[in-house]
């Protein structure tokens, strides 16, 4: 499929490098010859210079040919205008950034359907609801929601006096590792194994569980934490996500605190949220943070733009003592960093957009699809179908491919976990735990 | 600064003082007063015809010669409102007369008569006039139906209109200022209906209508609402309550916005404070006497509505009630009505702008670097606002030090002094002890009423409004020499 992107920023940039792996063909505009040419050097792309939003440029860019259109320039109304200079046709999706809150507020003309746009993708909100998941199961380095949250896969770390420790997967079997919880893969020193039952699990490893709904205390409980709901927040910095981060923690009723360094902006926030308590001073001022008690709280999340600022805001609070801290890493090469340094979740803007974008883009029987940040594995939420290889045979003798697992099962309204001996069924929706090199074969083993 | 073009508007206000007289010279031929109404009315309509007619039209107002319009209009309509009282020979002395006319435009109805009811209907029909003139604004009402104005309309408006924002219904000051009016004018008429259905004679029923609506608080009997049926001020509550209210929610209201009153932050506070006060004081009153009532209820409620609006109508002596329930009326007497109503006082929006401005302060010293947004309901307040509404603080509560003092030197005790300084201030009438309910201001004398008239016109103007008059830099010519 031709895609055509519009905007290399770092949303763009990101959504392309996946895309070409996945053998589409992407064209990617924008403005800027400098940041073009470091695509093009980097990624199997086309690039071409010009306005996005020029119809011109777009019929240059072979619009006429393309599946997709995505406008993700950092600029809402040039994203807007991108999707209103390309003609509607049958076959053609056009997907437009909007980050403003304003666009989403009540009323908004701003509407799937509207402008030209098909689909509306807000990077920064993605993120807030990413780290606001995070926040709500306190332990968990990753947390992704099937089927509207009845199945949940969650990255743990194991920590120390964890029953699971030091034990072969095996031995937790039926009786404790019950059938409603299923360990799908584990890291350990940067490598991700899909474990089998002989595998054995040590303190300090990061494992993927999933689970359904009910169990998720239990899997919290295995790898050596408690479930706890955290009721105090301090924010870090006065960006975007920290406003759509405040919007939600204010919905569900915890204590908020944001920290914003610019004085206007903090003066911003502190008018459009009512209930955030808006304080202006550095991020990383020890003083600061003691004296409004980061200690006691239940989560710190660092979210200004700069990652380096927000790796040390978040060691100030581990340190001081806040309970769980989550940490917004731009760079990718800082993901393993942050892990290494004891931060408990990083979440990257870049990810959660190109999530929440690839879900649209790998349509036909991905319903759902999510990337991890350590080692770019993926969740898959696949609609099984009649042509399916694997229709009707146990899954430990259907051939399913290396490097990915069947974690899950969404039977209507209940949910299996599946043992070796448990096949699917046409209407089923597997959810499929796939390294990168698995993705692949996958995806063609569902066919839609 | 253009003298001219003052004086041309103040003749158009003139002229209109001069037309609210007619019903009153209409009521004055049987009474046999015809002779000093007429001469009133042609004296005051006929200087205003002068100063109308024989200065030019130069151009539009700007914002300095629309406050000094306001302010000296105000003195002059006042003056003119007087000069009834002592061409009819009804008032004891040029300074009562005076401080009737103060009192009936500025909408407090505070009064120097001891028996209402030996006043002649002329008389009695031009203090409820004046109340319903001042009450809307006579300015607002030149804005309405003189757009001859012009584009300084706006200047004049917000001089005139009380609060710390002047809303616009209209895109246009003339169509919001007639908008204004038009919801006065049918809010009033809906009144005298109602009171003549519960068994008022038509001209008392107008009276108290005037009266009500303009939150003023002259009555036509000497017992004012007492002298009435408990359903007639159960009706006059709900009236006075209303008038108490920005006039522009119930311009939503009317046209179809049932919950304009209920969305409104400031019509909140407004709600809360006259509940809880009313209760305080019915708990307060039931304490005292050992059984409750529900006249004792309607007694409660009625004369709480009454100080809170600044209307002044009282149905039973609140000079005698229990001293906490005193103290309440006097916190309420300095509140005063919602922003944009007909009532006075400090104002609802005000109180509500310095109280979450404090709970922001003791915020700031638990979070030092705190940034504390005020807010009203869910609306941010500027902090200009902030600040203007602080130096309106220090203001109302120097000029009531300074009134009290000087109602002190004059001879008042301390009770009477404060509560007669803040009913004049805040346009309510009826104060504690020695100007209480029961009582009237007629023994305080020629120069304490001098005082109260300056004090009544400063709380009506919200004092910037006529202070600047004594500023020697509004005088000067704008742009320089010509």
């Amino acid at each position: 499929m031709r895609v055509i992107i519009v905007g290399a920023g770092e949303v763009g940039y990101h959504v392309a490098d996946r895309l070409a792996k996945e053998q589409h063909d992407v064209v990617i505009v924008d403005v800027a010859p400098e940041r073009l040419d470091y695509v093009e050097s980097h990624l199997d792309v086309a690039v071409l210079e010009g306005n996005g939003a020029s119809p011109s440029v777009l019929a240059r860019a072979g619009l006429k040919d393309a599946g997709l259109l995505l406008a993700v320039t950092s600029v809402d109304e040039v994203n807007l205008v991108t999707c209103m200079s390309a003609p509607s046709r049958a076959g053609l999706v056009k997907v437009a950034r909007v980050s403003n809150p304003d666009f989403y507020a009540e009323r908004s003309a701003v509407q799937p359907g509207t402008f030209g746009v098909d689909l509306l993708i807000n990077p920064e909100r993605e993120l807030a609801l990413e780290a606001f998941r995070l926040l709500q199961s306190t332990a968990a380095s990753d947390v992704v929601v099937f089927a509207g949250g009845a199945v949940q896969l969650l990255g743990l770390w194991v920590a120390e006096g964890a029953p699971i420790a030091n034990r072969k997967l095996s031995t937790i079997g039926a009786g404790e590792h019950g059938r409603q919880l299923l360990t799908v893969a584990v890291e350990r020193e940067g490598e991700t194994i899909i474990p089998s039952g002989s595998s054995e699990i040590h303190v300090g490893d990061h494992v993927y569980v999933i689970a359904a709904a009910a169990e998720i205390p239990r899997a919290l409980e295995l790898t050596g934490h408690r479930h706890e709901k955290a009721q105090r927040v301090m924010l870090a910095g006065g960006s975007v996500e920290t406003f759509y981060m405040a919007q939600l923690l204010q919905q569900h009723g915890l204590d908020t605190i944001a920290i914003v360094e610019d004085r206007e902006r903090a003066l911003e926030l502190a008018e459009k949220l009512e209930r955030t308590l808006v304080l202006n001073g550095n991020v990383t001022d020890i003083e600061l943070l003691e004296l409004e008690g980061v200690g006691g709280m239940d989560a710190f999340v660092a979210l200004t733009d700069y990652d380096e600022t927000n790796i040390i805001a978040s060691l100030v609070a581990k340190h001081a003592g806040a309970k769980q801290v989550i940490t917004l890493v731009n760079k990718s090469d800082y993901v393993p960093l942050a892990r290494r340094l004891g931060l408990d979740a990083a979440v990257s803007p870049r990810l959660s957009a190109a999530s929440a974008l690839l879900r649209y883009v790998r349509r036909g029987s991905v319903q759902r699809v999510a990337t991890l940040q350590a080692n770019d594995a993926e969740v898959l939420s696949l609609v099984v179908t009649p042509g399916s290889p694997m229709v009707g045979r146990p899954l430990a003798e259907a051939g399913f491919p290396d490097g990915a697992i069947v974690g899950a099962i969404v039977r209507g309204n209940s949910v299996v976990v599946p043992t070796g001996r448990d096949a699917l069924r046409v209407g089923d929706s597997a959810i499929v735990f796939a390294l990168p090199d698995a993705v692949g074969p996958v995806t063609r083993a569902f066919p839609t | 600064m253009n003298p001219l073009e003052v004086l041309r508007v103040i003749g158009v206000l003139l002229v209109a003082t001069a037309a609210a007289m007619v019903p009153s010279v209409a009521l004055a031929v049987p009474e046999g007063l015809l002779a000093g109404w007429l001469g009133a009315a042609v004296l005051v309509g006929g200087a205003g015809a002068v100063a109308w007619i024989a200065t030019p039209r130069i151009g539009g107002i700007n914002a300095r010669e629309g406050v000094v319009i306001v302010g000296l209009g105000w003195v002059a309509v006042v003056i003119a409102g007087s000069l009834p009282f002592i061409f009819t020979g009804v008032a004891p002395s040029v300074s009562a007369a005076l401080f009737e006319s103060v009192s009936g435009f500025t909408t407090t109805g505070a009064t120097v008569f001891a028996v209402i009811e030996d006043l002649p209907p002329s008389a009695l029909m031009w203090r409820s006039m004046s109340h319903w003139i001042g009450g809307m604004g006579i300015i607002v009402l030149g804005v309405a139906i003189l757009p001859l104005l012009g584009v300084g309309g706006a200047q004049l408006f917000r001089a005139e209109v009380p609060g710390i924002t002047a809303d616009r219904l209209a895109p246009r000051i003339v169509t919001t200022a007639r908008l204004l009016w038009g919801v006065y004018v049918f809010l009033t008429g809906l009144l005298v209906v109602l009171y003549m259905a519960f068994g008022m004679s038509p001209f008392e029923a107008i009276n108290h209508a005037m009266s009500t609506l303009a939150t003023g608080g002259f009555s036509t009997r000497t017992a004012s609402l007492g002298a009435f049926s408990p359903a007639i001020q159960w009706i006059t509550v709900f009236f006075m309550f209303a008038a108490g209210v920005n006039f522009t929610l119930h311009y939503r209201m009317l046209t179809g916005r049932w919950n304009a009153w209920f969305r409104d932050a400031e019509w909140r506070w407004y709600l809360a404070s006259t509940v809880g006060v009313s209760l305080a004081a019915f708990a307060a009153l039931w304490v005292e006497q050992g059984n409750g009532s529900l006249d004792l209820l309607r007694h409660a409620v009625f004369n709480v509505v009454s100080i809170h609006s600044t209307t002044g109508f009282a149905t039973a002596d609140f000079a005698l009630w229990p001293s906490v329930a005193q103290v309440l009326l006097l916190g309420l007497m300095f509140v005063g009505a919602m922003g944009g109503s007909t009532g006075g006082g400090f104002k609802v929006v005000r109180a509500a702008v310095v109280t979450e401005h404090t709970r922001g302060e003791i915020m700031k010293v638990l979070h030092p670097r705190a940034i504390v947004v005020t807010r009203l309901g869910r609306t941010a307040v500027r902090s200009e606002v902030v600040l203007n509404v602080l130096a309106f603080l220090g203001m109302y509560v120097a000029t009531h030090a300074a009134g009290t003092i000087a109602l002190a030197a004059l001879g008042s005790d301390l009770v009477t002094a404060m509560s007669a300084a803040l009913a004049a201030m805040s346009s309510i009438g009826p104060g504690l002890a020695g100007v209480g309910p029961a009582a009237n201001y007629g023994h305080l004398g020629d120069p304490a009423l001098l005082v109260l008239s300056a004090l009544m016109l400063l709380g009506r103007l919200e004092f910037y409004t006529l202070l600047v008059l004594f500023l020697p830099g509004v005088w000067m010519r704008a742009g320089g020499r010509r």
